[in-house]
């Protein structure tokens, strides 16, 4: 029997930061002759690395149907355990769909299951921007309705409540593309009220409202990393409307020169409030040697980008969306599981500027009712590739343990009441086939 | 002088109910309640909600030692900050009146919950006064509660001073359901539904006032509840983690009762019994025909009498639901032991199947239950059933009405539009919908009880059991709740107002779908929640 557990945290600091010390060990020792008591103990050198612990002790917890009690079985275990990156998220984008805070900690509290620790909160897109910027009270206008925004209180509630789990939160601006609904309470900030994106270049007010929101968020999110987007950014609207074309002449700049400029000068607001920029490839594909070396590279268009990111000494979070978009349906679980972080990386040094990967809910299609089905159980096929030895995960033999594992992980999710879909559907999010066991589809 | 004065004071309560009710139909637009009440009026003013919103009981006869009203009104303060975060130390001196609390007046003292306890409440909340508080009364502690659903219902969170507020005072609300059995099916044979997830589709049911949880615990496929008398019957488990212990359902029962939700358990004899056998082989006909229970074994029917004599300590809801549907006899007349028994006993299969149905009806009744039983039963015996049977019509439109006819009790379940696993039905479908459908005659309309929703497991399990659920289930729930008056004629007069429903279920956590699309359809594309 079991009736306690010690835990011993050697750090007092509880300060989450990229790269927090998560390495953990866990005793349970057998009965013996002398007692009927066995015991449990976790040591950490933070307390993320004892809740890390603490996670993977549930998951020697089985209730036993014959004496009604929770059991620990196969003692005695030693476990001795550390995550493999430091970086281990999941985009939720909230944008597209409103997604209520209770949705968003049931997600922020599954996440902790699957020991991921990076929320990549995609607040803002084209279609509506849902959070409160005193400094530019107006912005939230753009949201759909106006029940469907956070306050800046609720912000901070997300953030706490992730940091109680490990987790940090990490706010996305996504500029200058991708902010069409920033102009619907700022008008200004479209190049015309008929060519709405992206933001407007030629305009100091653009960059100050940019940096106003900047110094907003700096208030609610204290992850070092801030991800500036920079993704897709069809610059048609500067060259065709009267006044940024002619700054642009002005400027002795192409549209090309033009993007630079703003993902640059946004980088250097960011990086003045302490922030460390991230940006999407795009960036770094079409101007590497001018992004700020402190530059961490967001890939997600295809392979091959983070050892070019490496190589050029960026860091890198690995997001190809072949595999880790979550909204691509039509990936299996073992696509997302053998997708690679380091693949065509071979140098020590440059595997260490891989900071880890990110699988990507974006919310098209994906709202409070299907969003938790959308992740689960793919994400956690992804948090064991972030997490676990490469050793231990690589070889194409481990499949049918690594399925069997998984579908027994989705299992317990749904035990815990998260809505994880089925694991081998062709489709993601999809029903269950037919009748049968949990543990079986 | 005595006549005059009676006379003038009933044409003053005509006028005032006449009013109400105009009030109630004219202004349904700018109602955001769910299902709709009996009667409503309502004003335009705000009122603040006091950050320590209290619950006061004075005069009210209910003693509370169970806690139910007290855990009702922590559930109400906890579904309305759910959405924001409430700014604690606002200090409000603004115009609007704060409202400092409710108060509760329950005049039975008893909180047993049977079927046709009274749910009716009448909710005010003052425009003014110092201090203002809201006032609520009901027969009984369940009419309590969904009062305090409705009063949910008309706070809102303001984004300016991050306080809760309450809308549209000064409101004056009278309800009551139109039925008395209101329910939704859960299936837990075709997919094991975990112990969460139950006590989640509970919670949600309630902001929707149904009342009844139709267990349908086993069937064909598995057997996941403990049965202590036959303690081998949950070997038909779909595996060993994926079962309930007694205690698990007996927590179902307290959860769901604690909401003013009734359990009703059902063992579908003698079909969709196969899993059975697992444990004890020898209730199949034989080992490749192993469906319907064996007739012809009195063993069959010590089963039967074990597993309710278990399930009246568990489930004290006063019906229990035999099933009887879909019984295919074939595996009786092939298998030769029991075709042999069938002969001696001049049966074939229709009346073996009679005979089975009616056996365990009185194993049933003596256990105190009284019994529900699938249209199949009425349409090829009706006459035979006990009379106090209630008929649980699946099939088509239509059955109530002869049900009814026949002086049996009816619950309507029509699969072409009450079948959530039908996900091409939409919630017009649902909300359309009417149990006394060519039902004219009181008396009749009287033995309709009310109507379920049946959420059948084949492709549902934890993953999607919420959103194929809902908002449908909330339309169907409008349909027994509302005053047929108030009921809207063309659903998209209601569409609004259920779209305000769907995205509360979602501020709530709970994962409704969109109205667009039949049921567990995805957003088509990028939107509002409330135009989706």
């Amino acid at each position: 029997m079991i009736i306690k557990v010690t835990v011993i945290v050697h750090s007092d600091n509880d300060e989450l930061q990229l790269g927090v010390d998560e390495s953990y060990s866990l005793l349970v020792s057998k009965s013996n002759e002398h007692s009927i008591i066995g015991e449990l103990s976790i040591e950490a050198n933070s307390i993320y690395g004892a809740l890390r612990g603490l996670e993977t002790m549930s998951q020697l917890c089985i209730f036993d149907y014959g004496v009604k009690t929770v059991q620990i079985h196969k003692a005695p275990w030693f476990i001795q355990d550390k995550p493999r990156f430091a970086y281990r998220g999941l985009l939720l984008d909230t944008s597209r769909h409103y997604l209520p805070i209770e949705i968003i900690k049931q997600i922020v509290e599954s996440m902790s299951y699957a020991k991921l620790n990076v929320l990549h909160w995609h607040i803002i897109d084209e279609e509506s921007f849902p959070l409160e910027v005193p400094s530019y009270p107006n912005l939230w206008k753009g949201a759909y309705t106006k029940w469907e925004r956070y306050t800046v209180e609720d912000a901070i509630e997300i953030v706490d409540f992730a940091k109680m789990r490990g987790i940090n939160v990490m706010a996305e601006v996504d500029v200058p593309g991708h902010a069409e609904s920033w102009g619907t309470g700022y008008p200004d900030l479209w190049p015309s009220p008929s060519c709405k994106e992206p933001l407007d270049v030629s305009k100091n007010y653009t960059f100050d409202v940019i940096s106003g929101i900047l110094a907003d968020m700096r208030k609610i999110f204290p992850f070092e990393l801030f991800h500036l987007g920079g993704d897709e950014v069809n610059t048609s609207c500067w060259a065709t409307t009267p006044h940024v074309k002619q700054w642009l002449k002005d400027h002795n700049m192409t549209s090309k020169d033009a993007y630079q400029y703003f993902v640059l000068r946004a980088q250097e607001i960011a990086i003045s409030q302490n922030w460390t920029p991230v940006n999407w490839e795009e960036t770094f594909n079409n101007f590497p040697s001018k992004l700020n070396p402190q530059t961490v590279v967001h890939n997600w268009l295809g392979g091959g980008v983070c050892p070019k990111a490496v190589a050029s000494g960026f860091r890198c979070i690995y997001s190809n969306q072949g595999f880790w978009y979550l909204d691509h349906l039509d990936v299996p679980w073992d696509k997302v599981y053998y997708a690679e972080p380091l693949e065509g990386i071979k140098s020590i040094s440059e595997q260490k500027l891989v900071l880890g990967g990110e699988v990507c809910m974006w919310g098209e299609t994906a709202d409070a009712s299907d969003v938790q089905q959308t992740i689960w159980p793919r994400a956690a096929a992804a948090a064991e590739r972030l997490w676990s030895d490469k050793e231990t995960t690589s070889s194409t033999n481990t499949t049918t343990a690594a399925l069997q594992r998984l579908e027994y992980f989705r299992c317990l999710l749904t035990m815990r009441g998260v809505p994880a879909a089925p694991v081998t559907n062709f489709y993601a999010r999809r029903p269950p086939l037919g009748p049968g066991s949990c543990y079986e589809q | 002088m005595v006549m005059r004065k009676l006379g003038l004071r009933s044409i003053l309560f005509a006028v005032v109910i006449h009013i109400l009710v105009i009030s109630a139909v004219a202004d349904i637009k700018n109602l955001k309640i769910w299902p709709m009440p009996l009667s409503v009026s309502y004003g335009h003013r705000i009122l603040q909600l006091s950050n320590e919103f209290v619950l006061k009981t004075e005069g009210s006869k209910y003693p509370d030692a169970s806690g139910i009203l007290k855990e009702g009104f922590s559930r109400l303060l906890d579904v309305i900050k759910v959405a924001h975060v409430v700014d604690a130390n606002f200090s409000y001196e603004g115009p609007s009146p704060v409202l400092k609390g409710i108060q509760v007046v329950i005049l039975s003292p008893s909180d047993e919950l049977q079927y046709g306890v009274d749910e009716s409440y009448n909710l005010t909340i003052p425009e003014k006064g110092n201090p203002a508080y809201a006032f609520l009364t009901a027969k009984t502690v369940y009419g309590a509660l969904h009062g305090l659903q409705t009063f949910s219902q008309a706070c809102h969170f303001n984004f300016t001073t991050r306080t809760i507020e309450v809308h549209q005072v000064p409101w004056t609300i009278v309800d009551r359901p139109r039925f008395s059995y209101r329910g939704l099916l859960i299936d837990t044979s075709r997919h094991y539904l975990p112990l969460p997830v139950i006590l989640k589709v509970i919670d949600s049911m309630a902001y929707a006032k149904l009342n009844v949880l139709h267990w349908h615990i086993v069937d064909t496929q598995s057997f996941p509840l403990e049965i202590p008398s036959y303690p081998k019957l949950w070997n038909g488990a779909y595996s060993s983690s994926e079962r309930y212990t007694v205690a698990d359902a007996a927590e179902i029962v307290r959860y769901a009762g604690r909401r003013g939700i009734n359990v009703l358990a059902e063992l579908d004899v003698p079909g969709h019994a196969k899993s059975w056998g697992i444990g004890y082989p020898s209730l199949w006909p034989s080992k490749d025909c192993q469906e319907p229970l064996d007739v012809s074994n009195d063993f069959t029917f010590k089963v039967i009498d074990g597993i309710l004599s278990d399930f009246s300590k568990i489930f004290k809801y006063k019906f229990v639901h035999l099933g009887g549907d879909e019984v295919d006899t074939s595996c009786w007349t092939l298998t030769p032991r029991i075709n042999k028994w069938l002969k001696q006993h001049r049966l074939y299969g229709t009346t073996a199947y009679e005979y089975f149905v009616l056996r365990a009806q009185k194993i049933a009744i003596s256990h105190g239950y009284e019994i529900i039983n699938w249209e199949e039963t009425f349409n090829s015996f009706g006459n035979k059933l006990s009379p106090k049977t209630i008929i649980h019509n699946w099939l088509g439109g239509g059955v109530a009405q002869q049900v009814t006819a026949a002086g049996l009790r009816c619950i309507v379940s029509n699969q072409d539009k009450w079948y959530l696993d039908h996900i091409d039905t939409t919630w017009e479908d649902f909300y359309s919908n009417e149990p006394l459908t060519n039902i004219t005659n009181p008396e009749q309309q009287r033995l309709v009880i009310g109507g379920e929703v049946c959420m059948w497991g084949e492709h549902i399990d934890g993953s999607n059991i919420e959103t194929t659920i809902w908002p449908r289930a909330a339309a169907a729930a409008e349909r027994l709740w509302t005053a047929y008056d108030n009921i809207a004629k063309n659903p998209s007069q209601a569409a609004r107002r259920l779209a305000h429903f769907r995205c509360l279920l979602n501020q709530r956590g709970v994962a409704s779908g969109p109205l667009t699309g039949g049921g567990r359809a995805a957003p088509e594309e990028p939107g509002s929640c409330y135009e989706q």
